[in-house]
């Protein structure tokens, strides 16, 4: 009975707490037109602590998105666009000579912000992938003999454009799997592409205002945490990923030879993590197993290897999650 | 020296040298042409890439050496070699001896070619001299026509027909028809006395008809009442047997996938795909829904609710059954077991 009363007080306590999400959506979609799934994944990853890998074409709107929600949120933002020459010193900051003070002095890089945008990431070499992706998974920084913390909340938005693949350097695997969701943008629809024309020819660019502050974040990142995940949900979880693992077992043999790795444990934390931020993003205190399967695309597409024989047959790790899911009980 | 000394005494010495000498050139001469080579083909005339003998042979005094001319994969450059033999000897009454040797050569060039005299080395004493075969001349005829790019590919060949015979199968047919029946009786056979053993007494058995869904669920939610599960305080397990039993009874019924979708999922596609009525929908909805919350969501609910949710379950599986119409037959059979459970 106690535990019941929690739950009805912790459902109480999201309802009151995640309100801002209303708010926070409607100023979102005052400046985006469309793109819901983006701006819902940036939500997730906003609450849940995550990292996302973006991919979609030029002009979707990318840079707009982390731009409003950085004005809506009161935080710092910065845009990096990732380059062939670009040098890890660039994004993390170095040291130079003062002649001033006539000893050497920080300079910190443009990751010491909230937000950032790491615009085609694909396109800078693997060093300066890993300082990023470093500064990512520890939310620190060492320049010279100081280690700088990071700021909170700190959200990375990394883009990749799917098109044009010569001289880029791919992420790999391993550096993939550090992004919490991977989401996938598409052109927006008729009516939205026909209010975008309305809104440039009209040079009429609504604004969003600033509602949050990041402290209230960092609040409503506790309470997400205590969103409550039953056994039966964590069970559903690990049969999911498990099941990206050996698909044989989940009466699925027809992937056995074309997942060459399934998704690592970081998957089912991801998994989740997103899950209870979907619950809270829905303003429920629990979480269900359409919030499980809600995030599931996003968290997973990114971590499933896929081998030869499953590009030969055009199979995508996206096919690979549907019949997951449409095979895996639900509990 | 007797030379030396007839040739500074007298004009007789000159006349026993010029002597001497005519005995010695017909010698010389006889000697050369006691060794004989020859070359010959067993044929002058071959289809491209046809395959032939070229036999070289040497006669020689015995204990003379020879040579024979070495070749590695080639007589010339158009003409190959296929199949080196070995020398072979054979010993003749005069004190003389012939060694052969046959190569299998072959050539892929048509056109008229020539094969050069053949050398063969003989070495008499420290004298080393030489012995040449005839040349020979080779025929390569190509069958085919002169293909020419200019005038497009086509086929050397055309599609052979070969129709279909009857009489190509029936000296099999009886064999293997001999073979199929075997196994077949076979098959009977063993079917047959397993059977008899048994007591069936028929091969042919009677196929127990699948049970419908809602007997299955009606059976099911029997169970759960009286397992007593929410009177023993096991309020979760109550609501996840009464959920699964419904989707089990849904997969069955509407052959939708319930078993892997969620209660919202199940809810969308039963209004989609079905004509349930609001009110049945509305029960349903009302135990999915509250057994979501009890297994997600730790909510206890009040006693009532429990046996509402049993009772709505049954209410949704008796009304959305199947009619099954029955043969008579199936009616006869029936009619008689439950006249036989009456008696016992």
């Amino acid at each position: 009975m106690e535990q019941s009363i929690d739950i009805r007080e912790l459902n109480e306590r999201i309802k009151t707490e995640s309100s801002f999400v209303d708010l926070l959506t409607i100023e979102m979609n005052k400046v985006i037109v469309g793109q819901k799934h983006l701006v819902e994944g940036l939500l997730i990853g906003l609450l849940s602590d995550g990292h996302i890998l973006l991919e979609g074409v030029p002009g979707l709107a990318k840079t707009l998105a982390i731009n409003t929600l950085a004005t809506i949120v009161d935080a710092d933002f910065s845009r990096i666009q990732f380059t062939p020459d670009l040098l890890p010193a660039d994004l993390l900051g170095t040291m130079i000579y003062s002649q001033k003070k006539e000893e050497f002095v920080i300079k910190k890089g443009p990751i010491f912000t909230n937000f950032v945008l790491a615009d085609e990431i694909n396109r800078a070499p693997a060093k300066v992938q890993s300082a990023l992706l470093e500064a990512m998974q520890e939310r620190q920084v060492t320049i010279g003999e100081t280690t700088y913390k990071l700021q909170e909340p700190f959200l990375v938005m990394a883009t990749q454009n799917p098109i044009e693949q010569e001289g880029t350097y791919p992420l790999p695997e391993a550096q993939v799997d550090r992004f919490m969701l991977k989401i996938v943008i598409d052109y927006p629809e008729k009516e939205e592409e026909q209010m975008i024309i309305r809104h440039n020819l009209a040079q009429s660019f609504p604004k969003a205002s600033s509602i949050l502050k990041p402290e209230d974040i960092i609040k409503a990142r506790k309470v997400v945490k205590d969103v409550y995940m039953d056994e039966k949900i964590e069970k559903y979880i690990v049969d999911i990923v498990f099941a990206t693992r050996f698909p044989e077992k989940y009466n699925l043999d027809k992937y056995k030879e074309m997942i060459s790795y399934g998704c690592s444990p970081r998957a089912s934390i991801s998994l989740s993590m997103a899950a209870k931020a979907y619950a809270f993003i829905k303003r429920r205190g629990y979480v269900i197993p359409e919030d499980v399967r809600a995030v599931c695309h996003d968290v997973l597409r990114h971590r499933i290897g896929l081998s030869y024989e499953a590009e030969a047959n055009n199979v995508t790790s996206i096919e690979v999650i549907n019949d997951i899911l449409n095979t895996v009980e639900v509990p | 020296m007797n030379i030396k000394f007839l040739y500074k005494n007298s004009k007789t010495g000159i006349i026993v040298l010029a002597m001497l000498l005519l005995c010695l050139f017909p010698f010389t001469t006889t000697n050369a042409q006691n060794i004989n080579a020859s070359a010959t083909l067993d044929s002058t005339t071959i289809l491209i890439g046809g395959q032939i003998d070229l036999k070289l042979e040497v006669s020689l005094p015995n204990g003379t050496m020879v040579n024979f001319p070495t070749f590695n994969d080639t007589i010339t450059s158009n003409i190959e070699i296929v199949e080196k033999g070995g020398i072979d000897s054979l010993k003749l009454d005069n004190n003389r001896i012939v060694l052969s040797q046959i190569f299998r050569i072959t050539s892929f060039d048509s056109g008229l070619h020539y094969i050069p005299p053949i050398k063969f080395e003989i070495l008499d004493g420290e004298l080393k001299k030489v012995a040449d075969t005839d040349p020979l001349s080779l025929m390569v005829v190509n069958p085919f026509k002169e293909v020419d790019p200019q005038k497009g590919m086509f086929d050397i060949k055309g599609v052979q027909d070969t129709p279909f015979k009857l009489s190509e199968i029936l000296n099999y047919i009886y064999l293997f028809g001999g073979i199929i029946l075997v196994i077949a009786l076979a098959i009977w056979g063993f079917i047959y006395f397993r059977n008899r053993k048994k007591g069936e007494g028929s091969i042919f058995i009677k196929a127990k008809p699948d049970e419908p869904p809602h007997v299955i669920a009606l059976r099911e939610l029997d169970k759960i009442k009286s397992a007593k599960l929410w009177e023993n305080n096991k309020v979760k397990e109550f609501y996840t047997s009464v959920s699964n039993t419904l989707r089990f009874y849904i997969e069955n019924r509407y052959h939708l996938p319930a078993m892997e979708q969620t209660s919202h999922e199940i809810l969308k596609d039963i209004k989609k795909n079905t004509d349930i009525d609001k009110p049945i929908l509305e029960q349903l909805t009302q135990v999915l829904e509250l057994s979501d919350l009890v297994k997600f969501a730790k909510f206890e609910p009040l006693p009532d609710e429990h046996a509402l949710s049993l009772m709505n379950a049954y209410f949704f599986v008796d009304k959305t059954k199947e009619n099954i119409i029955k043969s008579l037959e199936e009616e006869k059979e029936a009619l008689m077991e439950k006249a036989k459970d009456s008696n016992n």
